[in-house]
């Protein structure tokens, strides 16, 4: 070991507490970084994994019946490689242990085959005997919300039919990796479950023999999508073809996609911001040793150390806090990382979803930190070059100050002199006063963040089941039904108000932009699914004209008054013209609303309903339920309540870790850049402060100047970070917002005054810990010496 | 002014007063028994070789440390038992310190770093009226950077004197500036002596500046070597060098 580098270990003893500070920060950016880019890498690596072993297909299209003859025909597109064909229904179920009625999806899967596409992989138990009448295969993410084994038996209807299903195998499928209930943003796997059937059974059971209503394929080798979709669109259409979509739209897979685009957001900006503030500390902390340290340096050279050894010296000083902060870094991110991975299982059903650490963000994060560090030190070190040693030998010249800008406006009077020197220094200094700032408003800013989501999703479930949706329950039925069946719903057990709607697959178009959806119809004043424009105020359905969500809308290119086709996708297809009437604030989701009367004219098939929204006597709920269960003709009963409770378990979850992670970077952000910049003041105007306490200041005055500069960068800084901290809440908005959810900016005070009393006590606590060190000022030595 | 309360009566007695750094082989004595009285109205020149323990003297003087052993009573009150909050306060209300590097607050203004002291002292003099007394009247408004040596230091003498202390206590207050600048310095101080009758105490290597004292200690290895008084002061302008 030379002299130099004894001399390097003593002085990072000497500073090791702000070295840890700058490596804390550096280690937050770094732990994000190796978090996202490893999480990127374990979901695509899985999903590919995962896709090609089950033979996820391509492209997918829902239809309403088609004579299993028809996928020859669909096999006979040129581009198209393998199809599989099935049945998939919405039917009511029966659990064990669970109150109200749940809804399953069953999806047929051949009988004496193994699918070509969308395998099921068997976690547990065994797959189908061919044509077994009860046998059922349920999704592991339902199994495990309900502790279902094989062997269990689950109660459902079929077509009106009640029928015992006995669970023979838990699986997986590449379909349902985000396992929701259709149109929704959330998964709720207590009372939404997928199951696979024989095709026979379930066909029988919805007099579909023969026949399928779903479809999904692959593209052969270098087949383009666009010529096999529209092929395949105009073979569907005479059976209720609801439109072929792809696997980027393939409702399962946006979720892997949405989750991944915002994991790569943060990969890149989020490091870029830590490091640039832990170069900053790097160059603050190396600077500030080098003028301690004139004097030595002019003597090593005096005695014919080559500059660059010198040089080196304290670039080894920064090498030494790149290596602790990528330790910690990368501990930090694993250990993270880990952490998310369980989370994901919340939402996202692999196999085998594991933390792959990417080996690539372990190199790309030793290189940004030493990239950071570099950049930190050179600065400082091109100093240490420059220097003359016999410049060196002469203390430095007294600092340049003059009136800060405030006073040269002519209020002076106003400050104290405390505060005049503060702002003084901090004019002289402006780079150093800047990045703290920002440092801080950083720290502030994305603390404001995570609760911004947070309460942005209570806005929306409050507005979405108290405003919009203020039903108890709403049943749909399998086909839609007559008036009576209305009738029969009032006379459920404690119904108090039941109101119909009826809901029509219809495709949208204006000019060159089309849409497929639902057309909702609802009675004109309905006091239960309401539709509700910006002011919170119902839109009364007219009985001509459309009413959209305005995002659809937009989409659409369309405003009040504008004529759009619309042609409907079931029935008799029939095709008219109407006017939009008028635009719905909503955020789950898109609609398209109409009078229920006006809608049935149009479809002329009668007075049809799809299902009714009901409020139900809390006293009654228990009979409510058990003859809802026992009602034949409905496909799916949902009930707010477990909804709402389930989706905020899910987010409260979710947003709780997410907050964690926040809350520990912008403290460790805080509480470095604070301690961090005290120190270096301490350390410059330790013969300042001395002489204050000589002249008779006592120690909390003093501690009182050291700190003032901080006060007033904090003061600046907490503002300046709240709006920052929305400022980036309502850009990762808009880049996460899909049509499923669309999250408004909720910013509220309690939000605000959390980041700031997060990061003012951060701050507090750093700068009296920094303020500590002034009692061991030697006050004799420090007047003694020279500056 | 508390000068004015006490005339020419005795400020300090010191007795017995030691201070060893350190401990077992490496103890130093930098004090070792010294008896003193020091008076009010008297401008005292502390002599001796480096290490001789003046220096010492001077900081236990002015409460920046404590004696390991011995007694110094200040006006009935004895220093050598005080804490660190009531030394401070001895500091800011009796203690006039002036130092051979100046020790200016860089960011403050000359009028602003006397008015420091004003802030805190119980009956300060106006910061504009301490410089006038060191002939500074007109560069009231710079800061350090832009001051000599000799002005940064008068500044000090203005700032020491600004709260009217009993004690004046002045560390090589020429020490780093040449000798034109440095008898300036030394007239304002005999003159605020003169003037205000404060007790001043300064420490030298330069046994010329002695004539202008009214006592002259010489201190070595901790132990007061000799005391001489002087008949008359000699004003500064007579000192020969």
């Amino acid at each position: 070991m030379t002299l130099l580098d004894r001399k390097l270990l003593r002085d990072l003893r000497s500073l090791k507490s702000q070295i840890i500070a700058v490596s804390l920060v550096m280690a937050c950016g770094l732990a994000m970084m190796i978090m996202t880019r490893s999480l990127i890498r374990s979901l695509e690596t899985e999903r590919a994994r995962y896709y090609a072993s089950q033979h996820f297909g391509d492209l997918f299209a829902s239809l309403k019946r088609a004579p299993d003859s028809l996928a020859d025909r669909i096999r006979a597109v040129p581009g198209v490689g393998a199809v599989e064909t099935s049945i998939r229904m919405l039917v009511t179920l029966d659990i064990p242990g669970l109150a109200e009625p749940a809804t399953g999806q069953i999806n047929s899967l051949p009988d004496r085959r193994t699918p070509e596409l969308n395998r099921p992989l068997l976690r547990a138990g065994r797959l189908l005997a061919p044509a077994a009448r009860d046998e059922i295969l349920v999704s592991e993410a339902f199994a495990d919300a309900h502790h279902l084994l094989p062997g269990d038996t689950v109660a459902a209807l079929l077509n009106g039919r009640k029928l015992d299903l006995r669970v023979v195998g838990i699986v997986l499928s590449p379909e349902f990796v985000f396992e929701a209930p259709p149109g929704s943003a959330l998964p709720d796997n207590k009372t939404f479950g997928v199951f696979w059937m024989s095709a026979e059974a379930l066909g029988q059971a919805f007099s579909l023999d023969g026949a399928f209503n779903t479809v999904s394929l692959t593209l052969s080798p270098g087949a383009a999508s666009g010529p096999v979709i529209a092929a395949i669109d105009r073979l569907l259409t005479p059976y209720g073809g609801r439109g072929v979509y792809e696997r980027a739209d393939h409702p399962s897979n946006v979720r892997v996609d949405d989750e991944i685009r915002v994991l790569k957001g943060l990969s890149f900006g989020f490091p870029l911001v830590f490091l640039s503030v832990a170069a900053f500390m790097t160059n603050a902390v190396i600077g500030r040793q080098i003028a301690l340290q004139r004097e030595q340096i002019a003597i090593l050279k005096a005695f014919g150390f080559p500059s660059s050894a010198i040089g080196m010296h304290f670039v080894k000083f920064a090498c030494v806090i790149v290596l602790l902060g990528t330790l910690l870094g990368v501990t930090g991110g694993v250990l993270l990382g880990h952490k998310l991975v369980i989370m994901y299982h919340l939402f996202f059903r692999f196999p085998s979803l594991d933390f792959i650490l990417a080996r690539g963000a372990l190199l790309a994060a030793v290189l940004a930190s030493s990239v950071a560090a570099l950049i930190g030190v050179l600065g400082a070190v091109r100093r240490v070059l420059r220097l003359a040693p016999a410049d060196a030998m002469r203390p430095e010249p007294p600092a340049n100050f003059r009136p800060a800008l405030a006073e040269r406006l002519g209020l002076a009077r106003v400050f104290s002199v405390s505060l005049r020197m503060a702002l003084r220094n901090l004019e002289r200094k402006p780079w150093q006063a800047i990045l703290t700032c920002v440092a801080l408003a950083l720290a502030t800013g994305i603390l404001v963040i995570p609760n911004s989501f947070r309460d942005g999703i209570n806005h929306v479930l409050d507005f979405q089941w108290d405003v919009l949706q203020r039903q108890t329950v709403t049943v749909s039925l399998q086909e839609p039904g007559s008036p009576r069946a209305l009738a029969d719903f009032r006379a459920l057990p404690g119904v108090v108000l039941a109101e119909p709607f009826r809901n029509v697959a219809v495709e949208l178009i204006n000019g060159t932009r089309s849409r497929r959806l639902g057309i909702r119809g609802l009675t004109a004043d309905g006091t239960l699914q309401r539709v509700i424009d910006a002011n919170q105020r119902q839109i009364p359905l007219p009985t001509n004209g459309l009413v959209l969500s305005r995002a659809l809308a937009d989409g659409l290119g369309l405003k009040i008054g504008d004529p759009l086709q619309v042609h409907a996708l079931e029935g008799r297809r029939i095709k008219t013209t109407l006017v939009v009437a008028g635009l719905a604030d909503d955020f789950a989701g898109v609609a398209a609303y109409m009078e229920l009367d006006a809608l049935n004219r149009l479809m002329r098939e009668g007075d049809r309903i799809s299902g009714a929204s009901m409020t139900v006597s809390s006293g009654k709920w228990p009979e409510f339920l058990k003859a809802i269960k026992a009602t034949p003709a409905t496909a799916g009963v949902g009930i707010k309540a477990s909804a709402r409770a389930s989706f905020r378990d899910t987010t409260a979850q979710s947003i709780g870790l997410i907050q964690t992670i926040y809350l520990v970077f912008a403290t460790t952000v805080a509480f470095g850049i604070v301690y961090n910049s005290a120190r270096i003041s301490l350390s410059e105007r330790t013969r300042e402060l001395a002489t204050l306490r000589v002249l008779g200041f006592s120690r909390r005055d003093v501690g009182a100047v050291l700190v003032s500069e901080l006060v007033i960068l904090a003061a600046v800084a907490l503002p300046l970070g709240l709006l920052l901290g929305s400022a980036l809440a309502a850009a990762i908005l808009t880049t996460v917002n899909t049509e499923t959810v669309r999250l408004p900016l909720v910013l509220t005070l309690s939000n605000y005054a959390f980041a700031v009393l997060v990061v003012t006590v951060a701050t507090t606590v750093s700068a009296i810990l920094a303020c500590r060190k002034l009692n061991e000022l030697d006050l004799v030595a420090v007047l003694k010496a020279r500056d | 002014m508390p000068h004015e309360a006490h005339p020419d009566t005795t400020v300090f007695k010191v007795r017995g007063l030691s201070k060893i750094y350190g401990t077992g082989h490496a103890a130093v004595h930098a004090l070792d028994g010294v008896d003193l009285d020091l008076n009010s109205h008297e401008l005292v020149v502390l002599l001796g070789a480096s290490g001789s323990g003046k220096s010492t003297l001077l900081n236990l003087l002015g409460g920046l440390d404590t004696p390991t052993a011995g007694e110094m009573i200040f006006r009935g009150w004895n220093l050598a038992g005080a804490d660190e909050s009531a030394l401070t306060r001895y500091r800011r209300d009796v203690v006039g310190f002036v130092f051979q590097f100046y020790n200016l607050i860089p960011s403050l203004t000359a009028r602003e770093n006397v008015g420091l002291i004003t802030e805190i002292a119980r009956d300060p003099m106006d910061p504009a009226e301490a410089l006038a007394l060191v002939g500074l009247q007109d560069r009231m408004d710079h800061f350090p950077a832009q001051l000599s040596g000799g002005e940064q230091q008068r500044v000090a003498i203005a700032r020491a004197i600004a709260k009217c202390p009993e004690v004046l206590l002045c560390d090589e207050p020429t020490g780093a500036l040449d000798l034109r600048t440095g008898l300036t310095v030394l007239e304002v101080l005999q003159r605020i002596n003169r003037e205000l009758g404060t007790l001043t105490a300064v420490i030298t290597h330069n046994a010329v500046i002695a004539d202008m004292a009214d006592r002259v200690l010489t201190l070595s290895d901790g132990r007061i070597q000799s005391q001489t008084t002087n008949a008359s002061r000699r004003p500064v302008g007579e000192l020969i060098w």
